[in-house]
């Protein structure tokens, strides 16, 4: 298990060399001129190609990429031009933001969808299952934006019950705790509509197991064999899906950070993108990848622990 | 008093009083030369507008949804969101008004010479920097100009002075092409010229009627030259408020100057910036959650709602704004019946109904707005699709002609007039693809595509358009569009003092962009934003400026 993690942890370094090169390559590609960007459409040409030199653009790719990288090892990851701030700063402030939301949905969905998606599979077709699986399949089928527009239509320009936005500061007399409801239930009831579909079918799997059926038969209370024997065996195969929805969560909140205007970390990608914030479009995307690949090591090594038929 | 007035305002105010010259268009000659904006309103017969909505109230925050942008450097400055941060807490010599009327602001009063190449400033003598209580004087003003104008700031208030203070010169470098590089300087040691502690004098190469409204260009802040060019918070300045808090992409917070503000200082206590991201939808749900006051700009798709929200109230006003579809002359549009084609194939009345709501006015082709003093009327050029047909079988082109189009996503307006066109150009054999391009990647190629759709601002002369946009090798010439006999024809157009000769020279100017033009122009558009009924001191202005310390709150 530890060569199995060593090996793993080598694997990510190259995987980020790999990723850092290719981001900084593809991003030459954008048809986007950094100084006329920053000067604005109204500069002149002359201004803009002695700003041009300034930001030592004129050198070669490879040039450029190797003072990057050297700087980075070094653990200076630049400065961003779109926030003319240290990468550093900007990205962990967005992260934390994103992170303090993909936590508080994690810490709803996975609850939420495992009891429903449990209490659906465990009597097929009963009428429960069937008012899940109706569920379900609506709140999966919606996209984010849409789901947030119905929430907003009901719940801020009807009732008037709940902020619109989500810039996480108090100045608009809304408490924080508020602005985080919104966007939580779009992303629980969007992303929990697939996870108990998924939970649901493995949990029907599961109970027709012939050693479920033994285990009735005995005489076993059904809510002991519903806990006892079902649950884990249920849970083995969503919980690779659960972790991956870490990943999902962690860059793919953007819909819902442009609709309820949270500065997070999906809305900062998309933003640095456009502008061509290569700094911080480089930082972003060795983090998004650091995430997905820890998450797949963590799902390995959790499958482990679930299943003691898996060893590597 | 009168002696001493300038020769135009004397030949101005013939003109006004022969009826030549409306009283708006008198009026902004007459400030721009130097009278003094409520002796001008007497000499026009208006009455001097009042400060309405009742009695101001102190006290209170007003916080406006709108990009939060870096803030660091107000000399170049490239938005106009950016301009409103740090004009909270600097100030603009000058002041174009909501009327565009410009009046004195840090100068209290200036005097052109007869020939308009050389522009006296005088400066008020009660201004103080904020931190240290410093007296602002001309060495201030000069510090500033000087950096505005370097090429090396990277300012686009550069635009506005070539030819009058600064001239180009070749750097001796060439480019890919071995064409020689090109930059600019001031034309003479003396051009900008500090007379005594408060007083500047411009000395420029040429005439130049402008001056007064260049010198409100918004990145043309003045800056305590100790700052070295940088603003931060707690950042000295003139103006009403400190910036205490920046957070880019997030809020960014100015509190009132307690006291010694020249302008008598801020009603409110405090002003606060809130980023929003560029969703329109998330710009409307917080104005109804009340969690801003304000925003920046209202979006087309976003007006119907905000008629139903009773504390919600739409501001409007009349602009040149406009976004013009160009072509480059290469292949099928190098033939100038082409070009025509795509202009009968437009039915202007249409675009401005489908994408703009009618707030607006139909365009007709020439990029001289009925708000601009020189406009001539033309004629109105209707949609006729046989025509539009019968010029492209004219130029070879039985079986009509495939183009793409580029545009942005955002204002959602843009989009939506080039859907509405590309429609109509296809009843006309014009089919035409259409690409959208991020704000972003379109600003950094907008002169590069052959085929594209370019929002251009509110410019208060017709002259100033035609110069920047069309002349040849202009500053902004995206069309790259060259003709002789037009570019002398603008000349001629700039010298004319008196608006009737200059709708003259215009008339056949316009004439010349309906026959062989590069432009389609679909409408003038009436600018909108949306604030909250309690904000009272607050008119839209053409430009979008957004000055805090004149409003007040009404709870």
């Amino acid at each position: 298990m530890l060569r199995y993690t060593a090996k793993q942890l080598l694997n990510i370094a190259v995987t980020l060399l790999a990723v850092s090169f290719l981001v900084f390559a593809l991003n030459e590609l954008t048809p986007i001129d950094v100084a006329r960007k920053l000067l604005g459409p109204y500069a002149t040409q002359d201004q803009v190609d002695i700003l041009y030199k300034q930001m030592g653009l004129d050198r070669s790719l490879l040039a450029r990429y190797w003072e990057y990288l050297a700087n980075a090892l070094s653990g200076n990851f630049g400065e961003s031009n779109l926030y003319r701030r240290p990468v550093a700063e900007i990205l962990w402030d967005r992260l934390g933001n994103t992170l303090v939301l993909a936590g508080i949905c994690f810490a709803v969905i996975v609850p939420f969808s495992a009891l429903l998606g449990v209490l659906a599979g465990m009597r097929e077709r009963s009428f429960v299952d069937r008012a899940v699986s109706v569920f379900a399949s609506v709140c999966a089928s919606i996209p984010e934006f849409a789901l947030g527009v119905f929430l907003l239509a009901i719940f801020v320009v009807g009732l008037g019950i709940l902020p619109g936005t989500s810039p996480l500061s108090t100045s608009g007399g809304w408490p924080i705790w508020s602005q985080f409801v919104l966007p939580v239930a779009v992303v629980t009831l969007y992303d929990g509509g697939y996870l108990i579909s998924m939970i649901r079918s493995s949990m029907v799997e599961v109970m027709r197991q012939p050693y479920i059926r033994t285990a009735t038969l005995k005489g076993m209370p059904f809510r002991n064999v519903v806990v006892k024997h079902a649950l884990r065996n249920a849970l083995i195969t969503p919980f690779t899906v659960i972790l991956l929805q870490l990943n999902y969560l962690v860059s793919g909140l953007v819909v819902v950070e442009m609709v309820f205007a949270y500065p997070g970390f999906g809305r900062m990608m998309l933003e640095a993108a456009l502008n061509k914030d290569i700094a911080l479009v480089e930082a972003g995307a060795l983090c998004a990848v650091s995430v997905t690949m820890l998450t797949q090591i963590l799902g390995d090594l959790g499958y482990m622990a679930l299943d003691p038929r898996i060893r590597v | 008093m009168a002696d001493k007035l300038h020769p135009i305002i004397k030949l101005a105010g013939r003109e006004f009083a022969d009826g030549k010259l409306d009283r708006r268009d008198f009026l902004r000659v007459a400030t721009l030369l130097g009278v003094a904006a409520p002796i001008a309103f007497g000499m026009a017969g208006l009455p001097i507008p009042a400060r309405a909505q009742g009695t101001p109230k102190k006290g209170g925050i007003v916080r406006l949804g709108s990009r939060v942008h870096d803030l660091k450097s107000p000399h170049t400055y490239s938005w106009v969101e950016a301009a409103n941060g740090a004009r909270q807490c600097l100030d603009y010599l000058t002041y174009t008004g909501v009327d565009n009327v410009t009046r004195p602001n840090l100068v209290e009063k200036w005097e052109a010479s007869p020939d308009l190449k050389s522009w006296t400033l005088r400066l008020r003598r009660d201004v103080t920097w904020r931190k240290d209580n410093r007296k602002f004087t001309a060495d201030d003003v000069a510090w500033n100009l000087k950096r505005m104008l370097d090429a090396k700031t990277g300012s686009s208030v550069v635009g506005l002075f070539k030819g009058f203070i600064l001239e180009e010169f070749e750097t001796g470098e060439k480019d890919d092409k071995g064409v020689a590089k090109k930059s600019t300087r001031l034309w003479d040691a003396n051009a900008i010229q500090k007379v005594d502690d408060f007083t500047i004098r411009l000395n420029g190469k040429t005439a130049n009627l402008g001056i007064p409204e260049a010198l409100f260009h918004y990145p043309a802040l003045i800056m305590d030259p100790l700052e070295n060019g940088e603003f931060k918070v707690g950042s000295n300045g003139t103006g009403a408020f400190e910036m205490v808090e920046l957070d880019v992409g997030k809020r960014a917070k100015f509190v009132a100057r307690k006291s010694g503000h020249w302008g008598g200082g801020a009603n409110i206590d405090a002003f606060e910036i809130i980023d929003l991201g560029d969703d329109s939808a998330a710009q409307v749900t917080a104005l109804v959650s009340k969690q801003v006051d304000m925003i920046y700009q209202g979006a087309i798709g976003t007006y119907a709602t905000i008629e139903r929200i009773p504390h919600l109230q739409i501001n409007i006003v009349d602009t040149a704004y406009t976004a013009v579809a160009r072509v480059h002359s290469i292949k099928p549009f190098d033939d100038k019946r082409v070009r025509q084609a795509l202009r009968h194939a437009t039915d202007p009345d249409a675009v401005l109904k489908l994408a703009h709501r009618g707030l607006g006015k139909p365009g007709e082709h020439h990029h001289v707005a009925p708000t601009h003093p020189e406009y001539a009327n033309v004629g109105y050029m209707k949609q006729d699709i046989a025509k539009a047909k019968a010029l492209l079988v004219e130029a070879g082109y039985p079986g009509g002609i495939d183009a793409e189009i580029v545009c942005r996503p955002q204002p959602d307006w843009e989009l939506l007039a080039v859907q509405t066109m590309v429609e109509q150009w296809k009843e006309a054999g014009i089919r035409v693809k259409i690409n959208v391009m991020p704000s972003a990647q379109y600003w950094s190629n907008w002169t590069k595509v052959p085929f594209g759709f370019t929002t251009w601002a509110h410019r208060p002369l017709g002259t100033m358009v035609l110069s920047l946009a069309y002349r040849t090798g202009g500053a902004w010439n995206e069309a790259n569009w060259s003709n002789a006999e037009f570019d002398k024809m603008i000349t001629e157009a700039e010298g004319y003092l008196e608006v009737d000769k200059r709708r003259a020279v215009m008339a056949k100017l316009e004439r010349i962009m309906l026959d062989e033009g590069p432009i389609v122009v679909p409408l003038w558009r009436q600018v909108f934003n949306y604030t909250d009924k309690k904000i009272k001191g607050y008119k839209l202005h053409p430009s979008s400026y957004i000055e805090a310390k004149d409003m007040w709150i009404d709870a």
